[in-house]
């Protein structure tokens, strides 16, 4: 029996590339991904001992600190993204929608790390929120990016768009080592780097560094896999965008030569 | 396990989130993919 090959996008596999945003590579990337965030759950919730210190608190510090480590891939990417698209040369719309792609999944990883870190803090400090250097930061941080997006969404053509959300990107990014840096220019009670500190005297249990390390892989798996389906979104929404423009235009031609 | 409601909730919370917007993208693709010929989707 003879089988015909699929002659439209509709008609092909769901899931394949024609009818969605996904490829052979970004499924296995998805795959890693929910395999390393299931471990984290396991291990973070399960399998880690205790804190000699915090306690159980220090569950929520897996989550915590890989969120906040994307968070700043996340802004990072934005940056250099953005600085591409404008560079001369590289003046491509792809460097554009990696970077609002990019800002986007950054924003809900700092949210979620505002979010465990009251949770945390109402545990460790006794309160949801301080007014603390680095938590006042990283809120003010947050706010700055819901910003771009919002500067994001403002008229005009996509290359203005890209333009004008690259150049606040560009200064955004520069917020990043305020926040990392506030907890040593002013008096915080949040803590300094643990692990990676230079003057840290803290030594970890070898299962509660290696959830830590898992979480920040897994957290980072799941960053490139969202970043590449969401810049295909973003890309077809621009195409949708122009061709609605190529006929209302063409409809505006139709009516003129119509008079 | 000390602060189980806390630590549970920052759990559900962050993969609940992640995963609805995971979701979201990815249902969003398919429905914009099927608008669109293929000369639009260069990752085909």
């Amino acid at each position: 029996m003879a089988v015909s090959a699929p002659s439209t996008a509709t008609e092909q596999l769901p899931g394949s590339g024609a009818t969605s945003t996904g490829t052979r590579a970004t499924r296995l990337l998805g795959i890693a991904t929910l395999v390393s965030l299931l471990a984290v759950a396991l291990f973070g919730l399960v399998l880690s001992p205790a804190d000699v210190v915090q306690g159980d608190a220090v569950r929520i510090l897996y989550v915590h600190v890989g969120t906040v480590w994307v968070a700043y891939l996340a802004f990072g990417v934005t940056a250099i993204s953005s600085a591409a698209f404008l560079w001369k040369r590289t003046t491509s719309l792809t460097w554009d929608r990696i970077a609002g792609a990019s800002a986007e999944i950054g924003v809900v990883f700092m949210g979620i790390t505002l979010v465990t870190g009251a949770l945390w803090g109402r545990i460790s400090w006794g309160k949801f929120w301080v007014w603390d250097a680095r938590v006042t930061t990283t809120a003010f941080l947050f706010i700055t990016y819901v910003g771009y997006l919002a500067v994001r969404g403002l008229g005009g053509s996509h290359q203005q768009r890209g333009r004008r959300s690259a150049v606040v990107a560009l200064l955004a990014v520069l917020e990043i080592p305020l926040v990392h840096f506030s907890v040593k220019l002013w008096r915080s009670v949040h803590q300094d780097a643990s692990v990676t500190g230079r003057e840290s005297d803290v030594t970890l249990d070898g299962l509660m560094l290696f959830t830590l390390m898992l979480s920040t892989v897994a957290f980072t798996l799941l960053f490139v896999w969202w970043v590449l389906h969401r810049q295909r979104v973003l890309a077809m929404l621009d195409a949708l965008d122009d061709k609605g423009l190529d006929l209302a235009l063409a409809e505006r031609r139709r009516e003129g030569s119509a008079t | 396990m000390d602060h189980l409601g806390f630590i549970v909730t920052s759990y559900v919370l962050s993969f609940g989130a992640v995963a609805a917007l995971a979701w979201r993208v990815v249902t969003r693709g398919r429905a914009l993919a099927r608008q669109l010929p293929e000369e639009d989707k260069p990752w085909i």
